[in-house]
Parts: structure tokens; C-alpha cells; sequence
């Protein structure tokens, strides 16, 4: 058995032990798709790293080399935190429900029946002022998404009905559902979406005048950073967090220590549900203002990769939705700065995803090729001892 | 001298994070012997072995297969050097026929037009052939998932035979089987013998390596105490060098004291899921400081009694009281906030969260309950103090301690959690349903003498085991079953262990006046 090259073995050690590699994996991911996506760039003849810089610069993380009046790289970086909102709730949806071992895989349905409820409410109502507006909002994102993805959870505890099928068929129902109320009611024929909401329902405060610059400031984000630290409470500190990860590792045992599998199912769905709900709200009415009818968007979809990318860890998922946001948001710059097509930044996004739904198979080989490193540096040492003795 | 041993390992040492499984082992194993290899759960025995079949390379110490020196990389490499390994738990594919699991990987292949298919109809025959020369009768054809689970040791025998393997390992053979299902199993190693095959049998039951072995390695935490002579040495002897002390075969039981009736089962009926009745009206009850032991064969309806008294399963029919509470349609919780502990036959499926840690684990029952949560939050201090305390009170062992994830520990260790957990509920009720299925002489001596002291306490006790053995030396009431029905209960001191078996079998009570 021969020890594996220097370059293999400055690998495996740099990636850790099982412990470690809950970080070093996903970073591992992220640095294998920005080379992929290098070879990408190369192909097109632009220069990887000026790419890679101008997405920073473009979602406000690196300064631009030159701002329109009234912007600044505060103005670009509260517009990254807009668009990050939703994207930190749909990510700690999915991760509420695959801790208890639930694949939530309807939450752009969620968002998207949370956001049409919202808006035809509170979203046009002129004469509510901004503190009645927008806790109302709120109040009814989260309610409509509990119950949305409730009826999930009863399905799978009632008739055990597969999460995942009756999410897809819910998604198709609230899309038509909704696109049809949206062409009927509240379309606006010249945009081809729905009216925008008033700006006292809207959780976005958009092109507010401060200190000289017009800005975007998204107040959900307040209400995400929050939802992070009580969800991780949720999971670390409180008995429901205690049961709903023993029904993820085992229901039967789960059923078996006492735990109501099915009032906890249903309890969790309308969890990540409410999560998913705010999502929808802090899109729908926050980032965005209306609602294009015919159209799923995919931060539902994307939520669950970025949701693996950070190992289902409200902690971990902050990190790996900012990343996708901020390749999503800077992509316009690319575009207009280096002219590479902004599609670019949503191929770089999915390569990201493809290779952090890899994470399983590379820890596999990474833990596989560590136990062949210990295997064999154990044999050549004892093997060399005992040469010596004799 | 090396030359005589078909299997010679020297100076095998194999360590794991925190532990040293195999410790400077030296053995070896003559070709066409039966060489049993004993020793309690984490003595090292069924590491050894993956070694030998290439799951492990050892780091240090040498294998040599035939004389020559061998580096075991893989399995596939054993197989090629005629070494073949029965696994505890059976690795079949349970939608496929018995012929194609024994095919598998080296499929028979021929051309059907431009198309290489597989050359079923063949295998069939051979393996029809193969199961007839060694008396492992089988159905080529029949599904894994439609066959019991001696049928499905038979296929895993035959796939060992198919690939030609000389050198046999059965890695706990009998763990799974029922009485008789052992007798036919150890007379199919005793043929293999004849038929020219070295075989090495892991086990820590003694009278099976009486049975049948003609030499055997003792093995105790990682260490080989001594190579001996089965003819010529005594099980109890076996039994202490085993263990490292002096071993009790005898369960000192002192006279049952009777108190009040505490579980009362009248009229049970339990269906399946095919709304067939596995449990059909039984009605018994136990007393305080009473074990009532259900003797039965495998699968005529004892667990699901301890389901449906546990809760785990609805009482089609009849009615569980407990402590005089009717507790038929009461929800699990409830139950055992009244009262019961209940020891599962599935441990791993049903009894513990693999993926938690051990202190997580033994905190199952009682994490809802003061001082684990107040007011819907965990207490964590509390939660390791007591995982401490019940890890030193029952021994159990581990790599991390209460860290440990569950996952990652002997059988054994994880069967001592259970046992601990549930005893500390200190309930009237104590259901234990098999509860030293798999573990060897020590531990099943301890849970033994475990459950004569909560029935001295004065709790009602509810054993259910397929070892008649267990039953005899430990209940004080024995209720028979057979298909469902409760045929015969009766004091223990009436029955002999004969009359038990001939109940087991389904004899009528009717015909023994």
C-alpha cells in the first residue's frame, strides 16, 4: 500500500475530520464551481477574476469604479439585502422541514399564494397608514403560508400521502389559481403583471432619500435575521426542536418515546410553511412590489440546494444564501461592465448548486481517502519499526 | 509450521479512534477445521475476521493464506483467494430472486442476438445443483423479501459456496435463528467440515462451539487469552476466560413475592395491517413482583401483545388495564407517564435514534419532563449529567462517551442503553421483549440479573423471548403462545421446558390429560 501524493494529502488534511468538513465541504463545493465557472469565462475570452470582482462589485460588497448620482456602494449593498430577504426565509423554510425530515419542496407555491393574499388585502388598500400596512403584511404572509403548507402535513399524517408529490400538485394549483385572479382582477395591461402595492404596504422602503442617496431598505431583513436565531433556538434549545429532530432520525422511535408524529408533522409543515409565507411577502411586497401572473419563480427551488450548501444550519444557510444572492444581484454589473451576458452569474449559481448537492459523494471520497492515508501511514510506520527492532 | 495452517495471521494489531480492537493477535487455523472464534460483544472477534476478509487491512501484523503472505485489500480479493464471510446482517437484494442475489457481480453472461443478457436459466439449475449437494435447500426462483430469515442465510451460504469459497466465516450465524433453526444450521457447517471446507464460526454461544467446533480462540477486549481443545475443555471454563472472571450459569432467584395486580390484558385481538388477527383474544395478567414470561416461536403474535399493551399498535378488540386505569386507547405518552417501560424487539428501528448522541438517547423518554425542559426548553447540563451518570451505573461502552453518536456503538452497548433508559423510568410495568437477542455471556447475565432486581422491587414484569432457556431460568408465570393464542399459562414451577416446546409446537392443551 503506498501513501497517496503530497498534493492528495494536503487535501484530505486541509478538509478535517467529520466535524470539519460540515464547513470545509461546502467551501470545497463553492471553490470547485468558481473554477468550472473560470472555464466558462476563459471559453468566452473574459478574465475569471475580473468577473468574480465585478459581481462583488456589483452587489455592493467591492466598491464600483464610479457611482450615478445619489448611488453609492450602500446604495448597491441594501439592494443586495432586498433581494436576500426572501431568499434567507425560502432557505430556512426548506431547512425547518428537512430537519425533521420532511422535503418541503413546495415553498415558491407557498411564497407565491402568501404574496397574491397579502397584496389583494393590504396591498391596495390607499388610505392604511404604514404601521397598520405593513404588521398586517406580515401577519397575513405568515398565517397564509401556515396554512398552505399545514395542508401538506395533514395530507402526509392523515393518508400518508407523499410531501413531495402533493407540494408539486399544490404548486400547479396556487400557480393557476392565482394567475388567473392576477389576469382578472388586479393586472395592469401595459406591465403584464399586477399593479404595484401601495408603498405603505410595501416592506421595502424604495428610493428613500437619506444622507443624499436614494435607497432601497428592505425592513424584512430584520424580521430574517430574527427568524435565523429562533429557528436555531428552535433546534438547539426547545423541546418541539428536540422532537422534530427525533422524528427526522427515526419516526418510529420518535413514536415509540411518546412524540405526536402526526400533530408534529402538520406543526412543522405550517412552520416551514409560515417561514416560506414570508418569504412570499418580503418578495412579493418587498423586493419586487406585484406579481407576474403565469410564473413560479425559483427561489423556492434554489432555496432547497442553498439549504444543502449549508447543511440544513440556520447559521450555515446565512452564509450560503447571502453567496447565491449576491451572484444573483451582481450579475447585472457583469453584464454592463465586462459584457458577459448576466446569465452568466445564474450559470455560476447553478454550477454552485450542482456541486454543493455533491457534498455527500465528496465527503464519501474524502473520508474514504483519509481512512487509505491512516491504513497505509500506520502499516509503513509499523513496518519501519519493525525493521529497526530487527 | 506455517505451512500446516491454511489461515495463519501473526501479530495482528488494528486500533480505532479511542480504542484498540485487536491487540498483538496470533492464530492459526488448520484447513478443514472448525475453528470458533469466542468472545463477548467488542472483543475484537468480528474485526478480526473483516481483516481477514479484506474489509480492514490491519495496522501491523501479517496474514498469510496457504503459506504465502497476502495483502487483504478488499473483499473482492479475499473472494479470489477462496475466503468467503457470512455477515451478521444479510447483504441481499430483497427484490431479486434467490439465483440472482448468488449471481450477482459475476453474472453468467450470454448473447441473446446482438444483446448480452443474463444467463438465468443456468444459474438456476446450478444453484438448484449446488443447494442439493450441500443440503441447503432453496427455491432458485423465490423473492429474498418472500423468504424467512434462515432461508436467507441459506442464500448467503450458497453465495459463498458459488463463488468457490474454501474458507468460510460465519460472523454470528445464529443471533437470528430460532432453537431449531440452529440445530439444522450447525449440521450444514458439519457437512461444509466434510465436504473439505475450513470454516471459522464467530459466536459467544458456547454450547453451539461445543456443538460443533474442534478448536477455539478466545478473545477478550481486543486481546487472545488462549487457543484451546473444545473437546477437552469445559463450557464453563469457556465461559470464564471469556468473560475475565467467574461466570454464574445458574440465575440466583429468590422466591417471588406476589403483590397486586398491575397489568390486566382481557380479550386482546390485534390485526395487522392486512386485517388479519395476529393476537387473537388473549387475556393474562402480571402482578407486582412478578414476571410473566410469553414463550412462543418467532412471529405468532408475542410482540405485537407488547405493541399493543406498549401502544405502539391499536387493540382491534379487548381491553389493557393498568394499575386499574383503562389504558386501551390511551396515546404512548400517556402510557408511560402511567407507567411502562418498554424494551423493543427492534432496537435500532424502533428503540433508538441512531443518528443522536448516546446521552440524547437515553434521555428519550424523559426529555419532556422535569429538569430536562422547563417551560418547552431543554436543560443540556441536565441532559449530560444524567448520561453520565447512567454510562458509569450500567457500563455502557463507547468511543466518546455521551457524545457518541449511537450509530457508531456495539450492539450490545446500544442494547445496555435501552435497558438503562428504561429501567430508570421505574415504572410498575417493565415490558422486555427479547432482551439479550445478540449479546454474549457478561451482558446477558447482567440484563438477567437487572430484571430480577426491578421484580424484587416489586414491578410487574412482562418477558417475552424466543429462548427457552431465558424463560426457564427467570419467569415465575409462563404463558405459551401459539398463532396468536395465549394456548397455555400456568406457574413456571408446573412446567418442564419439554412441555413449554410442545406448546410452542402448537400442542393443544386438551391432549396432555
Amino acid at each position: 500500500m503506498r501513501r497517496a501524493n503530497p498534493i492528495t494529502r494536503g487535501v484530505l488534511f486541509l478538509m478535517g475530520d467529520e466535524r470539519r468538513q460540515r464547513i470545509t465541504i461546502p467551501v470545497f463545493a463553492i471553490l470547485l464551481s468558481l473554477i468550472a465557472s473560470s472555464v466558462v469565462l476563459l471559453i468566452l475570452g473574459k478574465n475569471p477574476m475580473e468577473a468574480f470582482v465585478s459581481l462583488l462589485r456589483g452587489s455592493g460588497i467591492l466598491p464600483k469604479e464610479a457611482y450615478a448620482a445619489k448611488k453609492s456602494m450602500l446604495t448597491d449593498f441594501l439592494s443586495l439585502l432586498n433581494a436576500w430577504t426572501p431568499m434567507l426565509f425560502a432557505s430556512l423554510s426548506v431547512a425547518v422541514a428537512m430537519r425533521a425530515g420532511l422535503f418541503n419542496i413546495g415553498v415558491s407555491g407557498q411564497m407565491l399564494c402568501a404574496g397574491f393574499i397579502a397584496t389583494v388585502t393590504v396591498g391596495y388598500a390607499e388610505n392604511l397608514p404604514a404601521v397598520v400596512a405593513k404588521p398586517l403584511v406580515v401577519i397575513i404572509g405568515l398565517v397564509a403560508g401556515a396554512l398552505v403548507a399545514s395542508i401538506i402535513g395533514f395530507l402526509k399524517q392523515k393518508w400518508n400521502i407523499n410531501e413531495v408529490v402533493s407540494a408539486i400538485m399544490l404548486n400547479y394549483i396556487i400557480r393557476y389559481v392565482v394567475s388567473f385572479f392576477v389576469k382578472a382582477t388586479i393586472n395592469n395591461p401595459s406591465t403584464r403583471q399586477s399593479w404595484p402595492v401601495t408603498a405603505s404596504s410595501r416592506l421595502s422602503l424604495m428610493d428613500t432619500e437619506l444622507g443624499g442617496l436614494k435607497m432601497d431598505i428592505p425592513l424584512g431583513i430584520i424580521l430574517a435575521v430574527a427568524a435565523v436565531i429562533l429557528v436555531q433556538f428552535l433546534f438547539t434549545k426547545m423541546k418541539l426542536g428536540f422532537e422534530l429532530r427525533a422524528i427526522g432520525g427515526n419516526p418510529v422511535a420518535a413514536r415509540y418515546a411518546g412524540v405526536n408524529v402526526g400533530r408534529n408533522t402538520v406543526l412543522v409543515m405550517a412552520i416551514s410553511g409560515a417561514l416560506a409565507g414570508l418569504a412570499g411577502v418580503t418578495y412579493y411586497l418587498g423586493y419586487f412590489g406585484s406579481i407576474q401572473p403565469d410564473v413560479l419563480i425559483s427561489t423556492g427551488f434554489d432555496a432547497i440546494a442553498v439549504c444543502i450548501l449549508g447543511n440544513s444550519n440556520p447559521i450555515g444557510i446565512i452564509f450560503s444564501s447571502l453567496l447565491i444572492s449576491v451572484i444573483d444581484k451582481g450579475s447585472t454589473y457583469l453584464q454592463s461592465s465586462i459584457g458577459v451576458r448576466q446569465e452568466i452569474g445564474a450559470l455560476i449559481t447553478g454550477l454552485i448548486l450542482l456541486f454543493s448537492a455533491c457534498g455527500a459523494f465528496i465527503s464519501y471520497l474524502v473520508n474514504r481517502g483519509r481512512q487509505h492515508e491512516e491504513d497505509a501511514r500506520k502499516l509503513l510506520s509499523g513496518a519501519g519499526g519493525k525493521e529497526a527492532k530487527a | 509450521m506455517a505451512d500446516e495452517y491454511i489461515v495463519e495471521m501473526r501479530h495482528i494489531t488494528k486500533r480505532f479512534p479511542g480504542i484498540v480492537a485487536n491487540d498483538d493477535i496470533s492464530l492459526g487455523i488448520k484447513k478443514g477445521e472448525i475453528f470458533a472464534l469466542l468472545g463477548e460483544n467488542g472483543a475484537g472477534k468480528s474485526t478480526l475476521m473483516s481483516m481477514l476478509f479484506g474489509m480492514y487491512e490491519p495496522d501491523e501484523g501479517e496474514i498469510y493464506i496457504r503459506g504465502k503472505r497476502e495483502h487483504i485489500t478488499s473483499p473482492n480479493y479475499a473472494t479470489k483467494l477462496n475466503i468467503g464471510m457470512v455477515h451478521q446482517h444479510f447483504k441481499l437484494v430483497s427484490n431479486y430472486t434467490i439465483a440472482e442475489n448468488i449471481i450477482l457481480g459475476i453474472e453468467p453472461k450470454r448473447r441473446a442476438g446482438i444483446f448480452p443478457v443474463v444467463d438465468i436459466k443456468s444459474t438456476n439449475e446450478k444453484v438448484a445443483a449446488l443447494s442439493k449437494q450441500y443440503g441447503l435447500e432453496v427455491d432458485p426462483k423465490a423473492k429474498i423479501e418472500d423468504i424467512n430469515v434462515s432461508t436467507q442465510q441459506r442464500v448467503e451460504i450458497l453465495k459463498m459456496l458459488y463463488r468457490e469459497a474454501e474458507i468460510l466465516i460465519f460472523d454470528e450465524p445464529t443471533a437470528v435463528l430460532t432453537p431449531q433453526e440452529i440445530d439444522f444450521l450447525l449440521q450444514i457447517i458439519r457437512g461444509l467440515r466434510e465436504g473439505g471446507k475450513t470454516i471459522i464460526l464467530i459466536t459467544h454461544k458456547l454450547e453451539e462451539i461445543k456443538q460443533v467446533a474442534d478448536r477455539c480462540a478466545i478473545l477478550n477486549r481486543g486481546k487472545l487469552i488462549d487457543i484451546l481443545d473444545v473437546a477437552s475443555t469445559s463450557t464453563q471454563t469457556m465461559a470464564n476466560l471469556m468473560v475475565g472472571r467467574e461466570v454464574d450459569f445458574v440465575v440466583d432467584k429468590a422466591p417471588a413475592k406476589f403483590g397486586k395486580e398491575v397489568l390486566r390484558v382481557e380479550h386482546l385481538t390485534v390485526k395487522n395491517r392486512d386485517n388479519f388477527p395476529v393476537v387473537k383474544d388473549v387475556s393474562f395478567s402480571v402482578r407486582a413482583g412478578e414476571i410473566f414470561a410469553i414463550a412462543g416461536v418467532s412471529g405468532n403474535g408475542q410482540v405485537e401483545i407488547a405493541d399493543a399493551v406498549a401502544g405502539m399498535v391499536r387493540a382491534a378488540e379487548g381491553t389493557i388495564t393498568l394499575n386499574g386505569t383503562d389504558i386501551t386507547h390511551m396515546d404512548i405518552r400517556s402510557r408511560t407517564d402511567l407507567g411502562i417501560s418498554y424494551i423493543p424487539e427492534d432496537r435500532q428501528n424502533m428503540g433508538l435514534v441512531l443518528d443522536f448522541t448516546l446521552e440524547d438517547n437515553l434521555a428519550l423518554k424523559t426529555y419532556y419532563r422535569e429538569p430536562f425542559c422547563h417551560k418547552g426548553i431543554l436543560n443540556h447540563e441536565a441532559f449530560s449529567q444524567y448520561g453520565q451518570r447512567l454510562i458509569g451505573e450500567y457500563d455502557i461502552r463507547s468511543g466518546q462517551g455521551k457524545d457518541t453518536v449511537v450509530r457508531s456503538m456495539s450492539g450490545g452497548n446500544q442494547q445496555k442503553a435501552i435497558v438503562a433508559r428504561e429501567i430508570e423510568l421505574a415504572s410498575p410495568l417493565m415490558i422486555f421483549v427479547q432482551p439479550t437477542r445478540g449479546l454474549d455471556i457478561g451482558a446477558i447475565e447482567n440484563i438477567h440479573r437487572q430484571i430480577l432486581i426491578e421484580r424484587d422491587k416489586g414491578r410487574a414484569i412482562l418477558l417475552i423471548s424466543l429462548e427457552l432457556d431465558e424463560i426457564m431460568g427467570l419467569a415465575d408465570t409462563i404463558g405459551v403462545i401459539f398463532s396468536g393464542e395465549l394456548l397455555k399459562t400456568a406457574p413456571a414451577d408446573t412446567l418442564t421446558t419439554n412441555e413449554v416446546g410442545q406448546f410452542m409446537m402448537g400442542v393443544k392443551q386438551n391432549e396432555e390429560s
